[in-house]
């Protein structure tokens, strides 16, 4: 199949992924997953910086399910990522709540010599305080969705 | 304590990726995604043999290094690529460099390597101190 007559990705650029709730970082969990990563948890009340991706990820609107299948994807036929980027504006903190907010920013179908034929999805989540509004981070996250049945 | 560009950061090693975190993460992740819990899926797919890390899993480890060379820094900005899997039993070594100094700032480039495979993820970050 030559590149030209590839048809196009979904057209889901622009779909929100805003969260219906807010996410709370337990101290507990937290003190749970420093120790599974071998870290001591920070006594000033900071939370492990990488719930930027989780409090994103599960706060979101959508499950990662949910995202291949507005993708037209299947799950269960392996999305990889591909990367991952963080602006923080302060520090995540134990016991605090988030808002969680966001969108696909791109669905792009291209031609991988190593995966043959996929499409890299990408979406931005962000973290703001519930009650000021204040923004806490933005996260953009890409994911490789292998597209077998086009290869 | 003054920092350099060129200066070498202590790595963060990971004498063994636990499988058992890999169930940990899954809760915490609120994603239940077989390949990192049951090797016999991970064989079914042709993933290999062994479980596979969660992604941000690898993150946290290269946040690690960060966090213990810069101990009371806040990170600013952060970016990973993911180039290849993580498994569990790997022992896996968070390392890095300092690429630019301004101020407060300090900007690092850094990798996560896995004995045998090489670079699996790498990444740059800026902190505040």
């Amino acid at each position: 199949m030559s590149e030209d007559i590839l048809p196009s990705a979904p057209d889901v650029a622009g779909t929100s992924l805003d969260g219906a709730g807010l996410f709370t970082i337990s101290a507990e969990e937290n003190e749970a997953l420093c120790a599974t990563v071998g870290l001591e948890p920070s006594s000033d009340g900071s939370a492990h910086p990488i719930y930027y991706y989780i409090a994103t990820q599960v706060g979101m609107g959508k499950t990662v399910a949910g995202v291949c299948e507005t993708c037209e994807f299947d799950v269960d036929d392996g999305p990889m990522m591909g990367s991952s980027a963080v602006k923080f504006q302060v520090p995540l903190m134990v016991g605090q709540s988030y808002k969680v907010g966001g969108e696909i920013l791109s669905l792009v179908r291209k031609r991988s010599r190593k995966l043959g034929v996929m499409d890299v999805l990408t979406y931005r989540l962000r973290l703001s305080l519930p009650d000021s509004g204040e923004a806490v981070l933005e996260t953009d996250n890409v994911w490789v969705l292998p597209r077998k049945e086009l290869a | 304590m003054t920092h350099a560009v060129g200066d070498k950061l202590t790595p963060f090693v990971v004498e063994e990726v636990s499988t058992e975190g890999m169930k940990d993460w899954a809760v915490f992740l609120a994603d239940p995604n077989p390949i990192h819990l049951d090797v016999e899926v991970v064989k079914a797919k042709g993933l290999g043999d062994k479980v596979i890390n969660q992604g941000p899993i690898n993150v946290a480890y290269m946040i690690n290094m960060l966090m213990q060379n810069f101990p009371s820094a806040q990170i600013k900005t952060m970016d990973s690529r993911f180039l290849d899997n993580v498994y569990g039993g790997d022992k896996a070594v968070a390392s890095g460099e300092i690429t630019a100094v301004d101020g407060n700032e300090i900007s690092c480039s850094f990798t996560l390597d896995v004995d045998g495979r090489g670079t699996v993820n790498s990444g740059t970050a800026t902190v505040v101190i």
